[in-house]
């Protein structure tokens, strides 16, 4: 381990640690449908980052004081497996990961069409299987692709990452050493005409900091966001033009 | 920049700059036709419409759906119908009268019924009803469930595959709305009608498929005999 | 999550296939689903397995860090087994702290691991009544497809004989292996009418009202067993299972865990 008092250079002729840019995104790979009780799922690596998201719903509310006339619910339940961090993790939910939760849930919220399912719940679980700093953008990333996947309307899908600054530079997607001893850390999600719909951050930044940490952040989120597609589009990329067949049709006499 | 031609589409993929095209499975912002599901995406009359991949169903007055009794509260039968929505069977629904005391006598908790919408208020509440001769208790045969998304594709164009698959398969095959799929026959035959099924809800959107589900039946068949 | 209630027909379906001697899915009664094991998938913890069986799918992290030993134990390790029914696994597991249900899997898991004698506890002591290795097993429920007994169980001793005791983080030497002396390998059976079938999916879970685990050594003894659910289960069928347990564990074992 390294500690604050130690002088550590983060880049190396103007390369990270892990041999990335300032503006480069660690590997990610994305799988989706690879759970069988859920409705909708996407496991997803976004560098060390391993985690699996499941969607659940709409489904019926319990307990059912919970349940809104109007619309569906949405439940995020963001949770760390106790192996997934260097030293363990306590199982359960603490305060972290009760606030990555809300934030999370607000940041998919937005974009989905809760008022074609009134009275029901839309549950979006996340696991963290292994974290290494990001583990709430990789999750609302799997999120984002589980919802689709269940067939939940959105208007759009949400890509999520961060940026950070680090021995005074602005870099994407900060790996765990440089979130453990950088200076800042700014993780959002947005939609992909850039409205952003998740934004924290902590540390500290000038103004100027922040608007190229910003800029930097929604840049790596297209990026993501192309994965995402692709991921979905690929999946059926063997289909080609749908035979026609009529609309939901009731059964005609001879049919029963 | 139109996605269109790439067919499967994810939510929020533009669809057309005329936003009279906006058809099924989209919407409109700024004057442009966007996917609001992730589908298929294609053209129908003169709209743009997405089709589902998945799904949950959403019962609506009309539909005809295979139902599970999971409770049976005051003078109601509630039915599982495969949804977000549980259906609600009230004993003036069936066919002929019968006494309260004696409702689990007809139905039981587990019985499957084929049972149709009749009415979805506001708030969701689903009313079901018996009350027609070709609805009913279903005490024989099997049930497959598939994405209810893929219904329209079992059914087929004007009923073609689901006709093609009674007339092929040697059994009475009733598609519920909800994809919960009544099969009777023979055990050989059932066997085969449910492999069937499950392959064209794999295959739904692929072409050719009812060729290649007619040829998969006569392989099928000729292994047997 | 209320369970929905399974309709008749399904099972009236599936005890006419048991009566033929067949299952849903085409296995003989005795048959596992395919089994894929994946060691080492979870890099932070000091060993870990992916375990696939069908479609079920459980991941299992050990971790290992000093600790107190207990008083009564003063030379001995400690072994902590927990499992986690994860909401996200079935539309049945609901979020909270670990129900019977969950507390039962871990400490089955667990019962394999201890009474087998696997891991050597005196082996773990570092400084007797002062410093002693902890082993965290946690078992996370992936996708419950049947069976988690087995899946959590294989997972677990996996994940231990592909663990490393992390001694130069602690200051405590290099780093070595996790000594492992035995193979726990758990079977479970289901009572169907008066058939016994191995594995059970979800649906053969719920229509069967017991199932039995048996876990067994790598010499063939048994070192764990459960009765699980609340009917009758008679002194044949224990028999009939315990022997089958023993020849399918023994497969599992030469399989997957090179014994």
């Amino acid at each position: 381990m390294i500690g604050m008092d130690e002088k550590l250079s983060f880049f190396k002729n103007g390369v990270r640690l892990d041999g990335r840019r300032p503006d480069e995104l660690r590997p990610i790979k994305i799988e989706v449908g690879v759970l069988a009780r859920a409705d909708g799922s996407c496991y997803m690596e976004m560098g060390d980052n391993k985690v699996i998201a499941a969607v659940y719903g709409p489904r019926e509310v319990h307990p059912r004081h919970l349940q809104e006339a109007t619309r569906a619910i949405v439940r995020y339940r963001y949770n760390m497996a106790s192996f997934s961090v260097e030293e363990r993790k306590r199982p359960g939910p603490d305060r972290r990961s009760n606030e990555v939760s809300k934030v999370s849930r607000e940041a998919l919220e937005p974009v989905i069409l809760t008022s074609y399912f009134p009275k029901s719940v839309v549950d979006v679980f996340v696991e963290v299987l292994q974290a290494d700093a990001g583990t709430r953008t990789a999750g609302i990333n799997a999120a984002s692709v589980a919802l689709a996947d269940a067939g939940i309307p959105m208007k759009s899908l949400i890509s999520s990452c961060a940026a950070g600054k680090v021995d005074g530079e602005i870099v994407l997607d900060p790996m765990k050493i440089e979130d453990n001893l950088g200076e800042a850390d700014v993780p959002i999600a947005m939609t992909p005409n850039g409205d952003i719909t998740l934004l924290q951050m902590d540390g500290r930044l000038t103004p100027e900091e922040f608007r190229k940490a910003l800029t930097m952040a929604k840049a790596g989120c297209e990026q993501i966001y192309e994965i995402q597609r692709k991921v979905l589009v690929d999946r059926y990329s063997s289909m080609d033009e749908p035979e026609s067949c009529d609309e939901v049709e009731g059964l005609s006499e001879e049919e029963i | 920049m139109d996605r269109m031609d790439r067919n499967v589409v994810v939510p929020g993929d533009l669809l057309s700059d005329d936003p009279k095209k906006a058809g099924e499975g989209t919407y409109v912002k700024d004057g442009k036709v966007c996917s609001l599901l992730y589908g298929m995406a294609s053209s129908y009359k003169d709209k743009v419409r997405v089709i589902p991949l998945a799904g949950k169903y959403v019962p609506s007055p009309g539909d005809t759906v295979v139902g599970t009794v999971q409770d049976i509260v005051f003078s109601n039968w509630i039915v599982n119908i495969n949804s977000p929505y549980e259906g609600l069977l009230h004993i003036s629904e069936l066919p002929r009268k019968i006494e309260m005391n004696e409702m689990s006598r007809y139905l039981r908790i587990g019985s499957s019924v084929m049972i149709r919408v009749k009415d979805v208020d506001s708030t969701m509440k689903v009313e079901l009803t018996l009350n027609d001769r070709r609805l009913g208790i279903l005490t024989r045969g099997r049930v497959a469930e598939i994405s209810p998304t893929r219904v329209p594709r079992l059914i087929g164009k004007g009923g073609s595959m689901i006709n093609m698959l009674k007339k092929e398969l040697n059994c009475n095959i009733f598609v519920g709305q909800n994809g919960r799929i009544w099969v009777d026959g023979n055990d050989d035959d059932m066997d085969l009608a449910l492999k069937t099924i499950l392959i064209i809800e794999k295959e739904a959107h692929t072409t050719g498929l009812t060729d290649r589900i007619l040829e998969f039946l006569r392989v099928e068949k000729e292994a047997r005999s | 999550m209320s369970d929905v209630v399974m309709a008749e027909i399904r099972k009236d379906y599936l005890y006419h296939l048991v009566l033929k001697g067949e299952r849903a899915d085409g296995r003989a009664f005795d048959e596992y689903r395919e089994i894929v094991l994946e060691t080492g998938p979870i890099r932070k913890a000091d060993g870990s397995a992916l375990v696939k069986l069908g479609k079920t799918q459980v991941i299992v992290g050990v971790k290992i860090q000093p600790g107190e030993p207990f008083s009564d134990t003063p030379n001995k390790g400690v072994i902590i087994t927990n499992a986690e029914l994860v909401p996200l696994a079935s539309p049945s597991f609901e979020p909270g702290p670990p129900n019977e249900v969950g507390i039962e899997l871990a400490r089955v898991v667990d019962r394999g691991v201890r009474e087998s004698g696997a891991i050597d506890l005196e082996s773990l002591c570092i400084t007797p009544g002062e410093k002693v290795w902890i082993v965290f097993i946690d078992v996370h429920v992936l996708d419950d497809c049947g069976n988690l007994m087995d899946a959590s169980s294989l997972g677990a001793i996996a994940a231990l004989m592909t663990a490393t005791i992390p001694a130069q983080q602690y200051g405590l030497g290099e780093d070595y292996p996790l000594p492992v002396k035995d193979v726990p390998v758990a079977t479970t059976a289901v009572e169907f009418g008066d058939a016994i079938i191995f594995d059970p999916d979800t649906d053969e879970e719920s229509v069967a009202d017991t199932k039995l685990t048996v876990i067994t050594t790598a010499d063939g003894s048994v070192c764990g067993m459960q009765k699980s659910g609340p009917g009758f289960i008679s002194q044949d069928h224990i028999y009939r299972i315990v022997d089958i347990a023993c020849e399918r564990a023994k497969e599992i074992r030469e399989k997957f865990l090179e014994v």
